[in-house]
Formats: C-alpha cells, sequence, structure tokens
C-alpha cells in the first residue's frame, strides 16, 4: 500500500459517505409488521424487533468497516468503493431508526455524528497504510473524543442512557475495529477474522442498552 | 369596602405587569441547543431583541455567527455543557445564520424583522 494510494482512499471513502444518499430504511414500526402478521404476536414483540434490528445494524457496520479497511490496506479500489457506498447506506439506515424514535430532526443531527466517527476511522487507516505514527495517534485521540459527543447525543435524547456509559461502550467499539484494522495491516488472517468477530460481538453491548433504554423511555410504543 | 378591594386588585395588577421580573413581562426569545439541534430553526425576533441560548446537552457546543464556510465574525460563544447560557443582540433586520463550531452540521438562523 503505498502513501498515495492510502491518501486516495481516505479521500475517496470521505467522497463517498459525503456524497451517497440513499439507503435501507429501518423503521421499527415496519419491522414490526410482519410480526404483527402472526397470530402469536404481542406487544413484547416490539421490543424485541427493536432489539433485533439494532442488533443487526450495528454489526452490519462492524462487517462493512471491515471490509473497506481491508479492501483499502489491500489496494483493491473497486471493492473498497463498493464497500464504502455500502457502509455509508449502513449509516442512513442506522440514522433512520434513530429518527423512527427520535423524529426527523434527531435523524438529521444523528447522521452526521456517525459519519464523523468512520471519517475518523479513514483517517486512521490511511496513518495505517501510510505508516504515518503521527495520523494514527491524532485520529484515536480524535476517537476517543468523539465517543463524548456520542455519548452526550443519546442521553439528550434518553436520560436512560448515561453519558460516560455510553461514551466507555463506543470507545470500546473504538479499541475493537481499531484491533481488526491492525490485523488487517499486518495481512495476519487468522487474527483479523478473531478480531472482527469480537469486534461485531462487541456491538450487542451497545445495541441492546439502546434498546432497553428507547423500551423504557416509550413503554407505550415498546412495551410489553 | 367592595370599592376598595377592587380599587387594590387594580393596583397590584398594575404593578405586577410593570414589574421586570413579572409573568407578565415579555419572555426573552430563546434557543434551545438539544440533542445536538438548535431549536426552534428558525427563530423570528422583533429588531433589537435579545436572543438567549441554552444548552440542554451535556457537552459543549457553540454559537457561531455566519456558516463554517464563510463566519461573519458578529458573534461567537462558547456553552460549555448542560445549562451553558449565551445572548446575542441583534438591531438591524436580516436573516443571521449560526452554527457550532464543534458540530459543524449544527446550523441555525435568526430572522431580526
Amino acid at each position: 500500500m503505498t502513501h498515495t494510494f492510502g491518501k486516495f482512499c481516505g479521500a475517496a471513502l470521505v467522497a463517498a459517505v459525503l456524497t451517497l444518499s440513499a439507503g435501507p430504511y429501518f423503521d421499527p414500526a415496519q419491522a414490526q409488521s410482519s410480526h404483527a402478521m402472526t397470530a402469536m404476536a404481542t406487544s413484547s414483540t416490539k421490543a424485541a424487533g427493536l432489539r433485533s434490528g439494532l442488533n443487526m445494524l450495528f454489526q452490519e457496520h462492524i462487517y462493512l468497516a471491515a471490509a473497506a479497511t481491508g479492501a483499502a490496506l489491500g489496494g483493491r479500489e473497486a471493492e473498497f468503493k463498493a464497500a464504502a457506498g455500502a457502509l455509508d447506506a449502513n449509516s442512513i439506515a442506522i440514522s433512520k431508526a434513530i429518527g423512527s424514535v427520535y423524529g426527523q430532526g434527531a435523524e438529521d443531527a444523528f447522521l452526521p455524528l456517525w459519519r464523523k466517527h468512520i471519517g475518523m476511522v479513514v483517517d486512521y487507516t490511511v496513518g495505517v497504510a501510510s505508516n504515518d505514527k503521527a495520523k494514527q495517534d491524532k485520529s484515536v485521540a480524535d476517537l476517543i473524543g468523539y465517543t463524548q459527543d456520542f455519548g452526550a447525543f443519546l442521553q439528550s435524547a434518553n436520560p436512560n442512557l448515561p453519558k460516560s456509559v455510553v461514551a466507555d461502550l463506543v470507545k470500546h467499539h473504538v479499541v475493537t475495529l481499531k484491533a481488526v484494522i491492525d490485523a488487517q495491516a499486518s495481512k495476519d488472517q487468522a487474527k483479523t477474522f478473531t478480531t472482527l468477530r469480537t469486534a461485531a460481538g462487541h456491538m450487542q453491548m451497545i445495541a441492546d442498552p439502546l434498546a432497553e433504554a428507547i423500551v423504557k423511555q416509550f413503554p407505550d410504543k415498546f412495551g410489553g | 369596602m367592595g370599592t376598595r378591594w377592587r380599587g387594590t386588585t387594580l393596583a397590584a395588577a398594575v404593578a405586577l405587569a410593570l414589574s421586570p421580573g413579572s409573568a407578565a413581562a415579555q419572555p426573552r426569545p430563546g434557543v434551545t441547543i438539544q440533542t445536538f439541534q438548535f431549536k426552534p430553526m428558525p427563530i423570528e425576533v422583533p429588531a433589537g431583541s435579545k436572543v438567549t441560548f441554552t444548552n440542554q446537552d451535556d457537552i459543549t457546543h457553540t454559537v457561531t455567527s455566519g456558516t463554517p464556510e464563510s463566519r461573519d465574525g458578529r458573534f461567537s460563544h462558547q456553552l460549555p455543557g448542560k445549562g451553558a447560557t449565551a445572548t446575542v443582540e441583534l438591531t438591524l433586520p436580516g436573516v443571521y445564520p449560526y452554527f457550532c463550531e464543534r458540530h459543524r452540521s449544527m446550523r441555525g438562523e435568526i430572522h431580526v424583522k
């Protein structure tokens, strides 16, 4: 991976995440419609649907991010572009999930905040690809700082989600994803996939509390 | 007796209306910052109004005039955490955009009539 290609990948991913506007739509209410068709549907199904939907989206975020960083580090440009596009579609879907609970304004505020951390991950990947330790360190520092913003957003939306707890969970997300990128860069395939499973598995630690806090906040909508 | 009671009540009501801190006083227009959004957006105020910004997020935001692409230097205030406030006064009619320097997708407008 050359320095130039690393820079290109970074710029391309940033451009991709900033320009893509279409993506799948996750709506817990819509997700419920299929459940509602079953005779056994109960209100507790709504909470389960919300939790499983958020888990799916957050785990997808990890796998697509790793696909993009792996392609970038491996110099596979077309694959990288496609993965970056899919990753942004996932970002939009996560934002729509937030919007389906907290409204259009929250959705509009969440998307750029979420994309911001992807840009920082891109910067870290570029730093790894170009063997630029200063860039890597700055990206990690930015990501750690970002966890406070993300925690503040969710706490503001839902008082059942303390900022410090959310920030710690997101920090662990950063650390586990960084481990994947480092393993990809070192071309250690076994480690790449064990760290990838760890990173994906950790997202349940974010998705489950988020779903539970939403159910607690809106018992009439999601409660059992 | 009845006339005296009515007179006392009327005097009290007038005093209440003229008191700067009374409930009858005009409320100062305000913008709340919550969940990384400025609300209301836009806000409309008469010329000469003071607009107070109140941060309800547990993180630092700024209220900086202009746009990230084109700052106009009219005002820039940091609101370091929940409960922090800042006030700006705009005397001339016009549309005044503002944004948060830390989260540049956060944007608002003050419409001064």
